[in-house]
């Protein structure tokens, strides 16, 4: 009797052994599929990519749908081959996290501390960069990988907004460069109200154009009303912005105070 | 056996993917740069460009030159506010003079924007019998809305000038929540004739024109709140200072009270006319009196035995700031306007005098003596903040504000003689007022006309 119970012990496992075999045989096959035909990178180009800011995401939104069927993940952070990958960035030679100070123009020589690992939201055993460079590798594609992902947290603006910083990607943070300069070569700001304590956030809907939707809305009034006008009025007339990332609601603190004062 | 895939199994699979991604990442950009905000630090603008339409003269009849004065002076006070930069008329795309003022008129906004003007001022003027009626309408062009409407009477023997001025104040406050002060006045004393006397200009330093005409030493103008009377300081009867009122409304003009042997060195006006302060001395010492406007009921306020001068009220008149030198040097104190509750004010420097209280409350700018010349400090009335406005090599001195408090006029001798100028709270804006003549000190801005 024991040898029988052994014997289909034995058969059971084959058996559970040749299934798992197959399903992660398919599963793989599936995968190779989807990669390697075409259009599936035009679809993703590296600018939709690194404007992604996973450290945000819960690890459960990509683990179940798409984890089991990839490759264990490498123990480091997988850089793209030299062969396949042009050079990084002198300015960011690897992904790695950059604060701004408050104002670089002002201080530049003082930049704020990077943040400390903790205050950051644990990173998913695999983050959407190495999927996408380890499902590329598999494809055998010779294209450029995705620059490493170089996200800058914006600080705050004062003590009266969201404490701590914000992820933004690359691409963000150079047209928020560009709508600044933008917007403040629209702004009038009289003598009077250069050194006065006033602070006015606004939230402007942008179309792709980088057109101003309807009015402008005041979130947090500087209990100066001319001052708010004035920056209302600076906010339509900078209008068209140049064209955002994305199409929607984007965030303006106006401060008096010229830096270069 | 192979993975079979049903045909369009692959692009289903592929769609399904791109979009899972998709998703993930316009959720994940949303949610972080949400959060991102655009932080504008300082507009590169420091004036608003508006475009000018001709007023409209409704007048019967007409008078070209009228109308010429009327434009001439508030293109000049639009200027003097420091806030404006005049597009020219020759850029206009719409009207060049205003076509209707109906509630219901609209105006071209683009026709404004396409020439790079932010406001666009509209109006008219009809004087008759009745009195000289002005009209105005003041646009946003970017957002295409009225930012101000206002129509008012003046007597009908009112200078166009005056008229204009009082409209482009009225436009600075569309845009900055105070009048403009171009249709203020600011008194002051000037030697160009030979001998000290009192003069009145507008706050842009035009229309210079003499209080004073008594051959004499006078000093220390100061305006009452209504604007109609300047008490002065004069020389003008024997050797020993009195005060004097030159009034041209229902104060009476002359002495202001009957000599008790003392000297009287200074009068200023409590900020409701019925009082003023006035600085009495023996010789040895000096102290601080209240009298009204007739002279009568004299309070003394100061008790010391010190040397006490340079009265100024606060905006509620329930305190005067004033100078003592019971320390051994010259310093400002606080006290209530009734006497006592003293209070000193100023630490830094040795020798600090000549203070003014700003008629918003906030401040009281002074002078202190550096290196044996005078710069003008700016101090909180409880004596927190006290910070730097006019410092120079030359002296600055005898600072006095407008009663918008956002400028001070002050006398400086850093061009050699003695001029006056005006800055702004801020430090910004500095403008030279006078030039033409003589030594200009003492000066004292005047109340915005009633």
């Amino acid at each position: 009797m024991t040898g029988v119970r052994d014997g289909q012990q034995d058969l059971r496992k084959r058996e559970f052994r040749r299934f798992v075999s197959w399903s992660a045989g398919a599963h793989l096959a599936v995968l190779g599929i989807v990669v390697i035909s075409p259009g599936f990178h035009s679809r993703f180009d590296a600018s939709q990519v690194i404007a992604v800011d996973l450290v945000s995401l819960p690890a459960s939104a990509l683990a179940p749908s798409v984890a089991p069927a990839l490759p264990p993940p490498p123990s480091a952070k997988p850089v793209p081959p030299a062969e396949k990958a042009p050079p990084p960035p002198p300015e960011s030679p690897k992904p790695k996290e950059v604060v701004l100070p408050k104002n670089p123009e002002r201080e530049p020589s003082k930049p704020k501390p990077a943040p400390k690992p903790q205050e950051v939201a644990p990173k998913p055993e695999k983050d959407l960069d190495d999927l996408l460079a380890d499902m590329r590798k598999d494809a055998g594609e010779t294209a450029p990988a995705p620059k490493p992902v170089e996200q800058a947290a914006v600080p705050a603006p004062s003590a009266t907004a969201s404490a701590g910083t914000v992820k933004v990607s690359p691409e963000v943070l150079a047209w928020m460069r560009k709508a600044k300069l933008h917007v403040r070569s629209a702004w009038v700001v009289p003598p009077g109200f250069r050194r006065e304590a006033l602070e006015t956030h606004v939230t402007v809907e942008l179309d792709a154009s980088g057109a101003v939707v309807g009015e402008p809305k005041i979130t947090q009034r500087s209990g100066n009303p001319w001052y708010d006008e004035g920056v209302l009025h600076a906010i339509v007339k900078a209008s068209p912005l140049p064209p955002p990332p994305a199409a929607g609601e984007w965030d303006f603190v106006f401060l008096p105070e010229d830096a270069a004062l | 056996m192979g993975l079979r895939v049903p045909p369009g199994g692959r692009s289903t699979l592929r769609s399904l993917a791109a979009a899972l991604l998709a998703l993930l990442a316009v959720g994940a950009a949303a949610r972080a740069e949400d959060r991102a905000p655009i932080v504008i630090e300082g507009g590169k603008g420091k004036t608003y460009r508006i475009a000018v339409q001709r007023f409209a003269d409704r007048s019967t009849p007409q008078s070209a030159e009228r109308i010429a004065r009327f434009r001439e002076a508030l293109q000049n006070a639009l200027e003097f506010s420091g806030l404006f930069q005049r597009v020219p008329d020759g850029a206009f795309l719409g009207p060049l003079e205003t076509e209707s003022l109906d509630d219901g008129a609209q105006i071209a906004c683009p026709d404004w924007t396409q020439i790079g003007a932010d406001a666009l001022l509209q109006g008219e003027i009809a004087r008759d019998s009745e009195g000289f009626r002005v009209a105005f309408r003041v646009w946003d062009t970017a957002r295409c809305r009225d930012l101000m409407r206002r129509r008012y009477v003046q007597k009908a023997t009112a200078n166009p000038e005056d008229v204009a001025r009082r409209v482009a104040d009225d436009v600075v406050e569309a845009f900055l929540g105070v009048r403009g002060v171009s249709s203020t006045e600011i008194a002051f004393v000037s030697d160009r004739s030979g001998n000290k006397e009192i003069y009145v200009m507008q706050a842009d330093g035009s229309n210079v024109r003499k209080a004073t005409a008594n051959g004499s030493i006078n000093n220390f103008p100061n305006w009452s709140p209504d604007g109609q009377a300047i008490a002065y300081t004069s020389y003008r009867q024997g050797n020993r200072p009195l005060i004097f009122l030159s009034s041209r409304g229902a104060l009476r003009p002359g002495r202001l009270l009957q000599s008790d042997g003392r000297s009287q060195y200074r009068a200023v006006f409590d900020p409701i006319g019925e009082r003023l302060a006035v600085v009495l001395s023996n010789g040895s010492s000096s102290e601080i009196v209240s009298v009204d406007t007739d002279g009568k009921d004299v309070r003394r306020i100061t008790q010391s035995q010190s040397i006490e001068v340079s009265p100024t009220w606060s905006p509620d008149g329930k305190r005067i700031a004033f100078v003592s030198d019971r320390t051994g040097a010259p310093q400002i104190y606080v006290m209530s306007a009734s006497g006592g509750d003293e209070k000193r004010l100023t630490y830094d420097g040795a020798y600090n005098t000549n203070p003014s209280w700003s008629p918003d409350g906030l401040w009281i700018a002074y002078e202190t003596r550096v290196d044996g010349q005078f710069d003008i400090w700016l101090i909180d009335p409880e004596g927190k903040v006290n910070v730097p406005l006019v410092t120079n090599e030359r002296s600055d001195e005898a600072p006095s504000w407008a009663p918008n408090s956002r400028h001070i006029v002050f006398s400086s001798t850093r061009r050699g003689r003695a001029d006056l100028y005006m800055i702004d709270r801020d430090g910004s804006n500095l403008r030279r007022l006078t030039g033409d003549a003589g030594n200009n000190t003492a000066p004292n801005w005047g109340p915005f006309p009633r």
